[in-house]
């Protein structure tokens, strides 16, 4: 139950820790999964779980060159997650800028 | 004279259940003080314009309860309670804080004022009991969501590799 919530969208994929390290690791640009274990101290099996998350919500994508299975960063899709960011630094910044406007009314009809 | 700090809110997400809001003020602190904990102030700008604000109930002592209640327009109820476990005027107020459409959500909010040179600087930190309950502050959007380290992950991810 907890696990299809995981795989469903970019908020879920990025709250995991371990999956913001293998995020990390691509930063650089395009790798093979035995290069992100080598950067990361997690094994193989752990590696490739986390990557399989990040592909089905469109985080990474997953090319073949010969044998090998190289991932990359889609940064794109992590416009979800900006949006939410925005919106919700829009609606307390709204709140507080009204508690500013009422702090001014306030000071001007009570000249001190 | 004074400047317009409309939008200078300061969003940080330090830990994994924390939020942490910063915004300057100019007025006094003892004002802004009252203006964040007396309901005749609070019901004035606490819900937006065109939303009425139906009940401010608050309770400000050690054990005291708030409960503020606001109206959208289309007739959706806005309800956030909680009770008061430090009240330390006119710079600190530390309560918890549980909005009633997400249940599980519970939250406690420490509110800190501190004043330099006439401007007064709030501070609010939200840290919510588990991740569910923060996973929460995303789905007024209808998203599931989770929101660790999110500002760091954005600014070193999305900047870094979108527009280098």
């Amino acid at each position: 139950m907890a696990r299809s919530s995981t795989t469903s969208d970019v908020f879920n994929a990025v709250a995991e820790a371990r999956r913001r390290e293998v995020l990390d690791a691509l930063i650089g640009g395009e790798k093979a999964v035995g290069a992100i274990v080598d950067d990361l101290s997690m094994t193989q099996p752990q590696v490739s779980k986390h990557l399989r998350v990040l592909s089905e919500v469109g985080l990474v994508s997953c090319r073949a060159e010969g044998r090998r299975r190289l991932y990359r960063l889609e940064p794109a899709h992590l416009r979800p997650l900006q949006d939410w960011m925005a919106k919700y630094e829009q609606a307390l910044n709204e709140r507080l800028d009204r508690m500013d406007d009422y702090l001014k009314e306030l000071q001007e009809g009570e000249p001190q | 004279m004074t400047p317009n700090r409309h939008g200078s809110a300061v969003v940080e997400f330090p830990s994994e259940l924390a939020i942490v809001t910063t915004r300057e003020f100019d007025a006094p602190l003892e004002l802004v003080f009252d203006v964040l904990t007396k309901p005749e102030h609070v019901r004035n700008w606490f819900a937006p314009f065109s939303d009425q604000v139906t009940t401010c109930d608050i309770d400000l002592r050690v054990g005291g309860s708030y409960h503020i209640v606001f109206v959208t327009p289309d007739g959706k109820e806005c309800s956030f309670r909680g009770t008061y476990s430090e009240v330390e005027p006119p710079t600190r107020t530390v309560a918890t804080w549980l909005f009633e459409g997400w249940p599980d959500a519970e939250a406690v909010e420490t509110t800190e004022l501190r004043e330099t040179d006439g401007v007064t600087t709030l501070t609010m930190t939200m840290v919510f009991r588990d991740e569910a309950g923060r996973a929460h502050m995303g789905k007024s959007d209808g998203q599931q969501s989770s929101f660790d380290h999110m500002e760091d992950y954005l600014k070193s991810l999305v900047e870094e590799t979108v527009s280098a």
